[in-house]
């Protein structure tokens, strides 16, 4: 018997077929989607439901969610990131039983729930680049909801700004026989640019509102504290200065944020204008404004737009990738890889340490997932091409040993050494281990493996992990920068001392920083508005940033 | 390229005493009734709460541009401000000393939330020692203006007291008012006023509606140097309070109510009194807004 090689490719055309009086050439009614999934999904399909960190075809989701659950179930949800109350509901519908996914930040908790009760099967829990190779591998969507700013009557798409994920999405299902259904806000005879082709689309509905994007990477300069200032500080002087940092990228928090808004004040007295934080792999953060604006920022390629930001980037494409329509081109699979690969160092901010270095945001009651920190917080051990940074990040780890000279990322983890509550952020177990072993995972949600990291920064001041020899060493600078928390105070103050002289350990007087002078007037902006005056009224921050 | 805005040293986050020292000339400022002497509230520790040995505000001596002054300096950082006994005593004793002494003006930096409701009638019997010493200060002769620019702005009792001043001089930040904004809400409602919109509740008490209104003199930037420039100016406007001078201020604010008292949003009134670009104001650095609010503004005599 002859063995038919192109079953998928027949079943689309009956899921097609099925669906053609639903629509009138590509374009459906918006009243018509839930009767077009009936028609095109099938039971137990792997089905992409466009999730970014920031865009999300919520229409499309609120029209899964309304689907007869008797013919459409039992779906296997691969994306990105569970942020709708939607995304959830089709579990509890029965629309969906299985998932794939990398981060659920607003849902953790509803999501931990539903683990726990049986509703949900979670596959894996990915960083981004594993749940996109996974997509070319073995977890390709049969039908993929994608979320567009507008398409043509051909049905091609501009994505505008906030492109995401789309491209990698579209691609993996277009070219498996799948099927690709756009939302778009509006229909338009011609496209300002076109980001995925016609031929990658088959169906197109106008959403009766705009696709739901979320502000995320938005800090507002008045909550930074005079602390985060003084880390900021120790940060750019100690670390930034010392290797010559110019590829990098920042994680979101105020911690980082402070970083973005000193560089042209203190980065500027420290004359490192031109010497550092030149290209980043970062979103248009509205915080890096005033280094941008004072010539500290050489490129910026971005995974997401940000909400307001986009008249200004269009107004710097010396600065921002832009198409030939003058808007952001975000690309968020290109902008980890960049982030991954391309950048010397990565720092960002967590919830909690142990003695070994591990970090996580995940506790008992929330599964957050990963989203991108540990593919840029990781040391990228297939990198072969050489920076100064890099390669003295190397030396550092490597010390004299045998064996051929390789480099080092720089991996810098920022915490307060008490969090919100006087919680200690540094603890002898993780809670990520009695999250792992309570929903009997393989793996505990570690989210910045420990031998990865190269630098802890507390108020307290550095530990350089590259220097330590050894598990003791490791746990007694960690202690060292630990401040009261009760990990802190278990330190061995002499062998504490030991590393300080050897410069694993600095305080910010070792660094020749004042405390005194770590204050939020260093800061570039101190209110939104100030960013805005920076930007000449080109940031226009969404209104819950206004206090004017 | 914009020009990166010049680093300033805001007074806004500035503590009483970084204010205190900034607005009077450098090493001029003797503190009265200082923390040392721990004359603190007898009131709190009833309530099993925290005292401070100041009860929130600095008084003292000082110049400005080398004239004698008397200062004091409200602590928002502690309950917000408001005022105690004790914190009422200490404003009511240096105005009193003004009349004495015959300095070239009292400065008041108002960063309060009003009376302190844990002291309840104490509180209130302070505000209103506070008001008839204010008064009679000035009667004998004695400028009394006020600087609004800290984080809890100035309302209840002590927006009264700030508009019995000779002058005030805000920041955009700062906001004047009687009720404040969440009191509004509370008692009337959230269709009232929704005070999750930041943005309209700078507009309503902030210091460009406060100068539209006439209620405040000098528009300030949120910088020390600019509110210690201010003083020094605000005190060479002496208004002398005659009957005349009243029944001129309540005829202008029953015009204020015939004209706009359909506003809903400060920008219909700003629009409403002949602003070209109302939407626009909230954006602009206080010189380009002086002169686009010049013919609109209703100063009250």
């Amino acid at each position: 018997m002859s063995r038919t090689w192109d079953t998928a490719r027949r079943n689309r055309e009956a899921r097609l077929q099925r669906a053609a009086p639903l629509a009138r050439g590509k374009w459906v009614e918006a009243a018509e989607v839930p009767r077009l999934l009936e028609a095109l999904v099938e039971p137990g399909d792997r089905l992409c439901l466009e999730g970014n960190n920031q865009k999300q075809a919520d229409f499309l989701a609120r029209a899964l969610c309304r689907v007869d659950a008797a013919r459409v179930r039992d779906l296997h949800l691969v994306m990105s990131v569970l942020a709708l109350p939607e995304h959830l509901e089709l579990f509890e519908r029965g629309i969906a039983r299985k998932v794939d996914f990398s981060f659920s930040g607003p849902q953790a908790v509803r999501l931990a729930r539903l683990v726990s009760e049986g509703r949900i099967e979670i596959g894996a829990i990915h960083t981004y680049l594993e749940l996109y190779g996974r997509y070319f591998v073995d977890l390709t969507p049969r039908v993929a909801l994608l979320a567009a700013a507008a398409a043509d009557e051909e049905g091609n798409l501009y994505t505008g700004p906030n492109t995401e994920e789309s491209p990698a999405i579209a691609e993996a299902t277009a070219f498996r026989d799948g099927l690709v259904i756009a939302q778009v806000d509006e229909q338009l005879q011609r496209l300002p640019r076109v980001d995925i082709p016609s031929g990658w689309v088959d169906f197109v509905v106008r959403a009766p509102t705009p696709a739901a994007v979320e502000p995320l990477f938005t800090r507002d300069p008045a909550q930074i504290s005079d602390v985060q200032v003084l880390m900021a500080m120790m940060v750019v002087k100690g670390i930034y200065a010392e290797y010559g940092v110019d590829r990098l990228n920042h994680g979101i928090g105020f911690d980082s944020a402070a970083i973005e808004l000193i560089l042209p004040t203190y980065g500027e007295r420290l004359g490192l204008r031109g010497k550092v934080c030149g290209h980043w792999a970062l979103n248009p953060h509205p915080t890096l404004i005033p280094a941008i604006e004072a010539g500290f920022v050489r490129s910026v390629h971005a995974f997401g737009s940000e909400l307001g930001m986009e008249g200004y980037v269009a107004a710097r494409p010396d600065v921002f990738f832009t198409g030939r329509d003058g808007s952001l081109r975000s690309n968020r699979a290109f902008s980890q890889t960049a982030g991954h690969y391309a950048c010397d160092l990565f720092i960002g901010s967590t919830l909690q340490m142990d003695l070994a270095g591990d970090s996580s945001t995940a506790t008992r009651s929330r599964i957050t997932g990963f989203g991108g920190a540990p593919n840029m917080g990781a040391d990228a051990r297939g990198r072969r091409h050489a920076s100064p940074a890099w390669l003295r990040a190397g030396r550092e780890a490597r010390g004299d040993g045998p064996g051929a000279p390789r480099g080092r990322k720089l991996v810098v983890q920022l915490l307060e050494t008490f969090r919100e509550h006087m919680e200690p952020a540094f603890v002898e177990r993780l809670d990520a281990h009695a999250l792992a072993e309570a929903m009997g995972w393989a793996l505990p949600p570690v989210m910045i493996y420990g031998d990865d990291v190269s630098h802890v920064v507390t108020e307290e001041g550095i530990a350089n992990l590259l220097l330590c020899r050894g598990a003791e060493e490791r746990a007694q600078a960690i202690r060292g920068v630990a401040g009261y928390t009760p990990v802190g105070r278990g330190r061995d103050r002499r062998a504490v001392e030991n590393l300080r002289d050897r410069g694993i350990v600095r305080r910010p007087e070792d660094l020749g920083i004042e405390v005194r002078e770590a204050s939020r007037d260093l800061l570039a902006a101190r209110s939104v508005k100030e960013l805005v005056r920076w930007s000449g009224g080109l940031y226009r921050p969404p209104a819950r940033f206004r206090s004017w | 390229m914009s020009a990166p805005p010049a680093p300033r040293r805001s007074y806004r986050e500035a503590g009483a005493r970084r204010r205190l020292l900034a607005v009077l000339d450098p090493g001029s400022f003797r503190e009265l009734v200082g923390p040392a002497e721990r004359v603190q509230s007898p009131h709190l520790a009833a309530l099993d709460l925290p005292a401070a040995f100041d009860d929130g505000v600095a008084v003292g001596r000082g110049t400005l541009q080398g004239r004698p002054v008397l200062a004091a300096s409200q602590e928002g950082a502690f309950l917000g401000g408001a005022v105690g006994e004790v914190h009422g005593a200490k404003l009511t004793g240096l105005l009193r000393l003004a009349a004495r002494e015959q300095p070239a003006g009292v400065v008041l930096l108002l960063d309060s939330g009003g009376v302190r409701l844990q002291e309840a009638n104490a509180g209130l019997l302070a505000v209103s020692e506070i008001l008839r010493a204010l008064l009679a200060a000035r009667a004998a002769g004695v400028p009394v203006v006020g600087l609004i620019g800290g984080g809890w702005g100035c309302f209840g009792g002590m927006g009264i007291v700030g508009r019995c001043c000779d002058g005030l001089a805000m920041s955009e930040e700062g906001r004047l008012g009687l009720s404040g904004p969440e009191v509004i809400e509370t008692t009337c409602g959230v269709e009232e006023l929704d005070t999750r919109d930041r943005a309209l509740v700078w507009r309503l008490y902030g210091g460009k509606h406060r100068i539209v209104l006439g209620e405040a003199d000098l528009l300030v930037e949120d910088d020390l140097a600019a509110f210690r420039a201010a003083a020094a100016s605000l005190l060479t406007r002496r208004r002398v309070l005659t009957l005349e001078r009243l029944c001129q201020a309540q005829e202008a604010l029953e015009g204020r109510l015939a004209d706009f008292g359909s506003c809903a949003d400060p920008v219909d009134l700003w629009a409403a009194a002949g602003v070209v670009a109302p939407a626009e104001l909230p954006l602009l650095e206080p010189e380009p807004f002086l002169a686009a609010v010049a013919r609109a503004r209703r100063p009250v005599p």
